[in-house]
């Protein structure tokens, strides 16, 4: 059932705002074009009105979830290779069975490998979809510059360090697949699949790289790490933007050296806003300032939407030459400037990861950071019962409703928890409205990676990739590209 | 001349929308033959509008072969302005009935020539052949569209200068920043409202008491632009309970006598006309 003229007005239904409220109001797309419409625009300049009027009976229309962290899914593994058909036939399946989960756009997420196969791997992870399947839109790479002591299930003979920065990156990844920053000049979006990179900032030579790979429109994320509280506050000078499974594989919070977790309340007095121009100010900085030349340079013109790149000196340098504020200010409710952003964090909200204590505690320091992940291995499927399973070399999963740990051990690996059960749970969790929970799997994910003006959003000439949920949060259909994709069965 | 009085502004609300709806189908409108209807903006048609919508949501009316011309519109303010009357129809009606686009007019305050866009728009209206029911708000000068205190009452479609109230009175709509209002606007004339068949004006509220009085209980004045209704064959005013406290009560009691009677020969000319449809 199309629109004669393309156009599909969906009324009677509350749309997900950029900031969490939910609204009634109309939704005009074009399904022809897959994107949504300025409907304002289109009755008063091209003064057509949609020939097809879908009344959604006061549900919820959000934009599609965006998983960042997926490591596969109905028995598919993003991260075993045999050959490129059954790989690639693997992920189409994913892409297109992972939509009745409200999901319309993923990272898929490749766990520490075997050097070798990287460059292979990462090759065939190209941004990818079909008529109707949810997006991939390239790779996260979860290690293999990670932290021995928190590997997780992370294969430790493959565990490596970066002694060469940026280079160790390339000769693993692949340099092809390190694209340049050009290509996001030059709207190549297509030909790029790196997205996100999980490493462990302590890592011998990983420092170094982070500004680098920034540049390049990498994310950088900190995870399976015991960085200290100086070494994760350096790595987010240097442009880290992300830290991989919050509370997980990372050092507990201690109050006197919070480590990774602590960055969510990284505090204006240890990483002072540097003005340029005020060299008194910064000592660090004018030690480097050929540094900051290249990054204006590099800023001149449009910043490419993939790459948002640190203004401020990337070199490494110690806190100890670093000055806290001068002054004081009288202006309630604003905090002083940062001299970083306080990073997006990936968290998994399926109850078994985090407490929902932990969960609250996140959340309310930093909600527009928080950003919804599954990291959801192969046995994903919300149709599968519990029992054993087989993982890989010779391993088994023991999948226990959400919980999924390796046989014989209580280790935690990965979930099975799909994403709108995390929406849901998260509003459980920390008593957010269900419109603050839709965000933190739709724009926070989306505006982390930049691209928040196509996805994760119901902006004027962002993709329809569109979920319909209930009032409770349960998801009753899917648009992907303005085309009905998934109808979910009874309700 | 009419005068309805209801309870509260909801209920002037659903009076006027049921009594345009009865109009627009009792005209049975076609594409050759559309009916002709003049909109307001502002606060007062809220809702109006709202009971409109209803109605077409219920199957009860339909917009397919109205035309609808816009009293006014601020100059210089983009169409998609978050406070340009292009976004408040769109926001408040438009989006939410069934009119095709290509039926609504509303002066481009954004046009080159802004003589020639007022001239093109009183000859289009002249095109469909004059408007059938001219529906309106007041402010609480007792202005009608933009025509401010002063302005002509042979006034036509033109630029209009803002009187200092009206731009006060705005300034909430612009961040308290009186320097954001526009200070022109282009819209239709006391005439170009005086020459539609019909006319149906909303006030309600307590500010608007002394306009209604004005308008009404005294002689026609160009101070009170309203008050050219008294010389309209055929005008309906709907207010609420609030918006007659200015009123003398000898007003109220007539008009309110007045509302039996005409149910009672609208009735009969029903009759009347049923009658003769079988004959």
């Amino acid at each position: 059932m199309t629109s004669p003229n393309g156009l599909i007005c969906f009324t009677n239904c509350l749309l997900p705002q950029e900031d969490g409220n939910l609204i009634e109001q109309d939704l005009w797309i074009d399904e022809r074009r897959g994107i949504v419409l300025d409907s304002q625009k289109t009755f008063f300049l091209r003064k057509i009105r949609p020939d097809r009027v879908v009344d959604l009976g006061g549900n919820i229309l959000s934009p599609g979830f965006m998983d960042i962290q997926l490591n596969g899914g109905y028995g598919f593994d993003f991260s075993v290779y045999d050959d490129d058909e059954a790989y690639m036939q693997g992920l189409k399946m994913v892409a297109e069975r992972i939509i009745e989960t409200g999901v319309t756009s993923l990272v898929p997420t490749v766990i520490t490998q075997e050097k070798s196969l990287y460059p292979k791997l990462l090759s065939l992870l190209k941004p990818f979809q079909t008529e109707k399947s949810a997006a991939l839109l390239g790779w996260h790479a979860e290690g293999p510059f990670i932290e021995h002591a928190k590997r997780g299930i992370h294969a430790d003979s493959f565990l490596l360090s970066a002694p060469s920065g940026t280079k160790s990156f390339e000769a693993v990844y692949g340099s092809n697949n390190l694209i340049h920053q050009e290509d996001w000049v030059m709207g190549n979006e297509h030909v790029v699949g790196v997205r996100i990179i999980t490493a462990a900032p302590e890592k011998e030579g990983v420092m170094e790289a982070i500004g680098d790979l920034t540049k390049r429109g990498v994310i950088l994320s900190i995870g399976h790490s015991t960085a200290s509280t100086e070494e994760a506050t350096n790595a987010m000078r240097h442009g880290a933007k992300l830290i991989t499974h919050l509370f997980n594989a990372m050092p507990q919070l201690h109050h006197r050296d919070p480590s990774i977790i602590g960055l969510l309340g990284a505090s204006p007095h240890i990483s002072p806003f540097i003005d340029p121009t005020d060299a008194d100010s910064s000592p660090a900085l004018s030690a480097t300032s050929g540094t900051v030349e290249e990054h204006m340079s590099m800023l001149d013109g449009s910043t490419p939407p993939m790459t948002p790149i640190s203004t401020r000196a990337p070199s490494v340098s110690s806190t100890s030459s670093r000055k806290s504020r001068k002054a004081l200010h009288l202006d309630k409710g604003q905090v002083a400037d940062m001299e970083f952003e306080r990073p997006f964090y990936g968290i998994i909200v399926d109850g078994v990861h985090c407490h929902p204590n932990s969960v609250r505690l996140a959340y309310s320091s930093l909600p527009e950071k928080c950003i919804l992940v599954t990291d959801a291995q192969r046995i994903l499927d919300p149709h599968l019962k519990d029992g054993v399973y087989e993982w890989r070399d010779g391993q088994r999963y023991v999948k226990e409703g959400d919980k999924l740990y390796l046989e014989g051990t209580d280790t935690l690996a990965g979930t099975v928890v799909t994403l709108d059960k995390c929406v849901r749970n998260l509003s459980r969790f920390t008593g957010c409205s269900l419109g603050e929970a839709i965000k933190c799997a739709t724009y926070n994910p989306a505006k982390c990676l930049g691209i928040e003006n196509r996805k994760g959003t119901l902006r004027p000439g962002a993709d329809a990739d569109l979920v319909v949920l209930d009032r409770q949060g349960r998801v009753l259909s899917t648009w992907v590209k303005g085309k009905l994709a998934h109808t979910t069965e009874s309700s | 001349m009419r005068l309805i009085i209801r309870h509260d502004p909801n209920a002037v609300g659903s009076y006027i929308a049921d009594y345009i709806c009865k109009r627009i189908n009792d005209f049975a409108p076609t594409p050759e033959k559309p009916f002709v209807l003049g909109l307001p903006t502002g606060s007062s048609p809220i809702p109006t509008y709202k009971a409109l919508v209803k109605l077409v949501k219920d199957k009860r009316l339909s917009f397919k072969n109205v035309v609808t011309f816009n009293m006014d519109e601020y100059v210089g303010l983009p169409h998609d302005h978050p406070q340009s009357y292009h976004t408040f129809m769109f926001r408040e009606f438009f989006s939410h009935v069934d009119i095709p686009p290509s039926q609504v007019n509303i002066l481009n305050g954004n046009a080159e020539d802004l003589i020639a866009e007022c001239n093109a728009y009183e000859k289009k209206i002249k095109e469909y052949g004059g408007i059938e029911l001219f529906l309106g708000g007041i402010g609480e000068d007792g202005h009608i569209a933009f025509n401010e205190p002063g302005s002509s009452l042979a006034s036509r479609t033109r630029i209009k200068t803002l009187a200092y109230d009206t731009i006060l009175a705005n300034a909430r709509f612009f961040d308290n920043d009186v320097a954001a209002v526009p200070r022109m606007a282009l819209t239709v004339g006391v005439a170009t409202v005086l020459d539609s068949r019909e006319v149906v004006v909303v006030v309600t509220g307590l500010r608007k008491a002394l306009a209604l009085s004005k308008a009404i209980e005294e002689g026609v004045n160009h101070l009170w632009t309203l008050s050219a209704l008294q010389l309209h064959p055929w005008a309906l005013i709907v207010v609420d309970e609030d918006a007659t406290s200015e009123l003398h009560v000898k007003t109220v009691k007539y008009f309110k006598s007045i509302e039996f009677v005409q149910d009672e020969v609208e009735r009969t000319q029903h009759e009347l006309k049923l009658r003769g449809a079988t004959n």
